[in-house]
């Protein structure tokens, strides 16, 4: 109605919207097709970028394959962890990194230590005091839900998430300021959720305080070189019996433990989702494509006669593809939304039975955060747009080339 | 002033080539009215389709005012079919989805172009005056569909008025009307190539209407007979 104020961009554009309105069913299914490949690649996306996010915390929490503690220590052995009992029985500490195991591709020295009268919680309370090398760790500080804005230094500790304190508070342990440093999340181990961590050499300056308030000697695990046990993870593809045997064979006085064995399984066929997914997506992607192709091809066809028409009456042949690419830039464009907006319903409709299952396989699930989540959404509507648009280009280009008068006879 | 030199046109089907202009050399002097005629399939709508820069000429030249069209590169040329050809087609040319008020404006604004100088309400204002001279006063927001086969016709007149061309090529365009609507439209034309004094190439059956012409060129098989 205001082609008089706005234009001839407005006026093509409607022209473009208004050849949609003329064939209502086909842009019906036009838009549902789009719909369902965005809603697709959009669900498809978010959730591959969660589940991912969530491996990435989730698994290297539960992080280690399998555990290697001096023989006859007690282990304690959960879907979400593995951990040391304490124990007197040590290792040393370059175990792993002398032996050189091509099947081991991270092993993480930890000591633990379980103290009383530290000046920890409660008067009689036992406390788990946990070294670990900052620098080989990838169990501990994945947990980590609240820290500094800093690295971590010595005479930091972390908290487990069973125990109160504000970050940069002072923490007295057996009488010496310690700063906590940051806060884990719920793991569901006894041990690590009223646990202090802390990098070995806070623990071990901590063995000489020990011995002053009259406990005894301070724990052989707080000798420097000395560790409770390592947690393992193996290389990619090695077999978890082989590098048991491995270790067996080449390090002496240990005991592997191995964890859950179907972790490892759920752990690979998450993988194989994804994959399976991505796939999905780039097939929908590409057959969407030549869906809208063959579409624009009929559709161009069917208004040969008009497009002859407004090359005859001086339409340039820009303005002749423009115009076709922004009828499917619309259409597919409404798809996009469309799909978007369907994919959000479904993904909400299932999120409860998606986290209680990912979460009884041991993943916490993490949603996307919001702006990631609207990254992608605006990311499968432009991709639809994009579809929309190369598909409509090749026929509308193509009959652009021919002369006018062939196009309003019906022919070239 | 256009002149045509040694034109023709072969389309290639399944039977062979069919030379539907076979070598035609043909002026017609500005401002002039000149009617082609001839039988069904004798070549006048590939004549006036090369002359007008719709269709390639197989070989030949059509040159309009000093300037050799099929020279032009395709933007060119584009403008030309604008600015300076005024089409009347054989067969209802509205676009159905447009009211006719855009219809006729659609040229001019396809020329002025977005960002180009000019005033949208300008072309709208010439618009609307142009329908309103050819009648259609009353119908300028109507869509195609809703007025007559007539009232269709001279809307298409008033389109290709809109940009003021040298020349009008009207290719039979009152084969399917009645005598009453033909001899109006006919009125029409004849006062544009009067009083503006634009160009008008009209092919007809109609001998009588034939006769008024300045220029008669009768075509039979492909070229030009006396
Ligand atoms: N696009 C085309 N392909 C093949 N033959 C054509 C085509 N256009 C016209 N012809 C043939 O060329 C001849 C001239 O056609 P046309 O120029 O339409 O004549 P007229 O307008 O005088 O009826 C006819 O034999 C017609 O069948
Ligand atoms: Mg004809």
């Amino acid at each position: 109605m205001t082609a008089e104020r706005r234009g001839l961009r407005w006026l093509l554009a409607s022209l473009a919207l208004q050849n949609l309105g003329r064939r209502k069913a086909r842009s019906f299914l036009l838009i549902a097709a789009v719909a369902v490949a965005s809603g697709v690649v959009f669900t498809g996306a978010t959730l591959m970028r969660s589940i991912d996010r969530s491996m990435a915390v989730g698994f290297t929490r539960m992080g280690a394959d399998m555990m290697v503690v001096p023989e006859g220590a007690l282990t304690n052995i959960t879907a979400a962890l593995l951990t040391v009992e304490p124990t007197d029985l040590v290792l040393d500490a370059d175990l792993f990194a002398k032996a050189q195991l091509t099947s081991v591709s991270r092993a993480a020295p930890q000591k633990i230590a379980r103290v009383e009268h530290s000046g920890i919680g409660s008067h009689h309370e036992s406390a788990d005091l946990i070294g670990f090398d900052p620098a080989l760790d990838f169990t501990i500080q994945p947990w980590l839900v609240e820290k500094l804005n800093r690295d971590l230094q010595p005479g930091d500790v972390i908290l487990g998430a069973g125990r109160e304190a504000p970050l940069g508070s002072q923490l007295l342990i057996f009488g010496k300021p310690h700063t906590v440093y940051g806060r884990l999340g719920k793991t569901g181990v006894g041990t690590h959720e009223r646990g202090v961590f802390m990098a070995f050499g806070t623990l071990d300056a901590l063995a000489m305080s020990m011995g002053g308030h009259g406990g005894g000697s301070p724990p052989a695990v707080l000798q420097p070189g000395k560790v409770s046990g390592f947690l393992v993870e193996l290389a990619p593809g090695a077999a978890p019996l082989q590098a048991r045997f491995a270790i067996l064979s080449t390090l002496k006085g240990v005991k592997v433990v191995t964890g859950d064995s179907t972790m490892s399984g759920i752990r690979q066929g998450l993988a194989a989702l994804l994959d399976g997914i991505l796939a999905l997506m780039v097939l929908m992607f590409a057959s969407t494509a030549l869906m809208i192709c063959v579409l624009f091809s009929a559709i161009v066809t069917e208004r040969r006669g008009e497009l002859g028409l407004l090359k005859a009456i001086g339409a340039r042949r820009s303005q002749i593809v423009g115009m076709m690419v922004i009828e499917a830039v619309i259409a597919t464009g409404i798809g996009g939304a469309l799909g978007v907006v369907l994919g959000t319903l479904v993904m909400r409709f299932y999120e409860r039975s998606l986290v209680y299952y990912l979460e009884n396989v041991g993943v916490p699930f993490l949603w996307l955060d919001t702006p990631r989540m609207v990254a992608v959404a605006v990311g499968a509507i432009v991709l639809a747009t994009i579809i929309g648009a190369l598909g409509a280009l090749y026929p509308a280009w193509r009959a652009s080339r021919s002369d006018p008068y062939d196009l309003v006879r019906g022919e070239g | 002033m256009l002149s045509c030199l040694g034109l023709r046109k072969d389309y290639v089907t399944e039977r062979g080539a069919v030379a539907a202009v076979a070598g035609i050399d043909l002026q017609v002097a500005a401002g002039r009215f000149a009617a082609i005629i001839g039988r069904s399939g004798s070549g006048k709508s590939s004549l006036m389709a090369m002359i007008g820069g719709l269709s390639r000429p197989s070989a030949g030249s059509v040159v309009v005012n000093g300037t050799d069209i099929w020279d032009l590169t395709e933007n060119e040329l584009a403008a030309f079919r604008n600015r300076r050809i005024g089409y009347v087609f054989q067969f209802a040319s509205l676009l159905p989805t447009l009211r006719l008020i855009d219809n006729v404006a659609l040229p001019a604004m396809l020329s002025r172009g977005p960002g180009r100088n000019g005033d949208a309400g300008d072309t709208y204002a010439r618009a609307s005056a142009l329908l309103a001279q050819m009648g259609l006063g009353d119908h300028l927001d109507a869509y195609p569909s809703e007025v007559s086969a007539g009232e269709q016709r001279r809307a298409v007149i008033a389109r290709a008025l809109i940009n003021d061309p040298a020349m009008i090529l009207a290719d039979e365009p009152t084969s399917d009307l009645d005598e009453q609507t033909e001899i109006e439209i006919m009125d029409e034309l004849l006062a544009v190539n009067r009083e503006r004094g634009t160009t008008l190439i009209l092919v007809t059956h109609n001998l009588a209407l034939a006769e008024q012409a300045e220029q008669i060129i009768h075509i039979a098989r492909g070229e030009i007979v006396e």
